[in-house]
């Protein structure tokens, strides 16, 4: 069952709970204060209605305690997930700060050594054109750690629109309680949910070898359409 | 030979190109979706790099596309793409993708791929 269909049938369920709630305490009221025509009824119906509504009142609970269960279930297992896909976010970016430091501080040790075959007084060209090539590795390095930036906004993104439907769940399920509920200072009101087509929800930076040669290999075993 | 860069994010765009100059492809063109990407491809494209998650226009639908079009049917295009899971590599296949890179990618892996497609972009 997907996370889609599985919340929806939350959210059915839920409706339907709080839909027996107030059918059965709409019958309450009625039993409670009967009408004028019906206060013949003799006190020994009394026990009979009592125990009705106490059935009444017990079937309505164990209906709110498998939504509860259920909604539960579901807004864990998402958030969970969304958890994690921020922290991926805080270690990704943390990594690939760690990376361009590194080459800073070795792109830094080559330019000493530049300026020490610089100040030599027959400078060694051959040695200064291996350490700037060295160098310009250096620099694509750290440009190449910042790939880091669009798995992460794709990580973000992902997260994003899980919030947002989480808020909008949760202000339907609101509205079955109060239907003139304000919504002006809801993300959801305010915000647009990232569109699922820019991101993908599995994006990460981890295991890229690994990831790769999946790729390599099902572009092998099948063939690839020729260019 | 000049390369379509086609990448919704600007930074690896930016990285994309880097990565080609750096291995001697300097002309090059950016679209940020497939839409854009369409109405810039022309004839004097030889290789396209796409990305797949994109607004407007994804990169499989954008292959497709230009693989209906005469002037884009045997153009090399190859994927670079977060996405990882064996039935999205195979949907690229099926889109008309001739290679696929996973991000993040080294410049070495963009450089065997384009490398390998080359023959095909000079024919």
């Amino acid at each position: 069952m997907t996370p889609n269909t599985r919340a929806q049938e939350v959210l059915y369920e839920s409706e339907a709970a709080l839909r027996l709630v107030d059918h059965e305490i709409h019958d309450l009221r009625g039993a409670a204060q009967p009408e004028p025509r019906y206060l013949s009824v003799s006190l020994g119906d009394l026990p009979h209605i009592l125990e009705r509504a106490n059935q009444q009142i017990l079937n309505v609970l164990a209906h709110l305690r498998e939504t509860r269960t259920a909604l539960q279930s579901t807004a864990f297992e998402k958030l969970q997930a969304t958890h994690d896909k921020i922290r991926e976010v805080t270690s990704a970016t943390e990594d690939a700060a760690i990376n361009i430091m590194d080459a800073c501080d070795r792109a830094n040790n080559m330019v000493d050594e530049l300026d020490a075959i610089d100040s030599a007084e027959t400078p060694d060209r051959a040695q200064a054109t291996a350490v700037r090539a060295n160098l310009r590795d250096e620099i694509f390095l750290m440009m190449g750690a910042l790939q880091f930036q669009d798995i992460t906004s794709q990580q973000l993104s992902h997260a994003s629109a899980v919030l947002i439907e989480m808020e909008t769940r949760l202000i339907e399920v609101a509205k079955l309680f109060d239907s003139n509920i304000a919504l002006e200072q809801s993300v959801s009101h305010i915000a647009v949910a990232p569109s699922a087509q820019t991101y993908d929800p599995n994006a990460t930076v981890k295991n890229a070898e690994g990831r790769q040669a999946l790729a390599d290999e099902i572009f092998t075993t099948v063939k690839a359409p020729a260019a | 030979m000049k390369f379509l860069v086609v990448d919704d994010s600007a930074t690896m765009r930016r990285i994309v190109i880097n990565s080609l100059q750096r291995i001697g492809f300097s002309d090059t063109v950016e679209a940020s979706d497939g839409q854009e990407a369409l109405a810039k491809f022309d004839s004097s494209v030889q290789f396209v790099i796409t990305d797949w998650n994109m607004p407007n226009m994804s990169g499989t639908e954008f292959t497709k596309v230009l693989r209906s079009r005469p002037d884009g049917a045997n153009v090399p295009v190859l994927m670079v793409t977060a996405r990882s899971v064996k039935e999205d590599i195979l949907t690229a296949m099926e889109a008309g993708v001739n290679n696929y890179i996973v991000k993040p990618f080294t410049p070495q892996v963009l450089k065997e791929k384009i490398d390998a497609l080359l023959p095909a972009a000079a024919a």
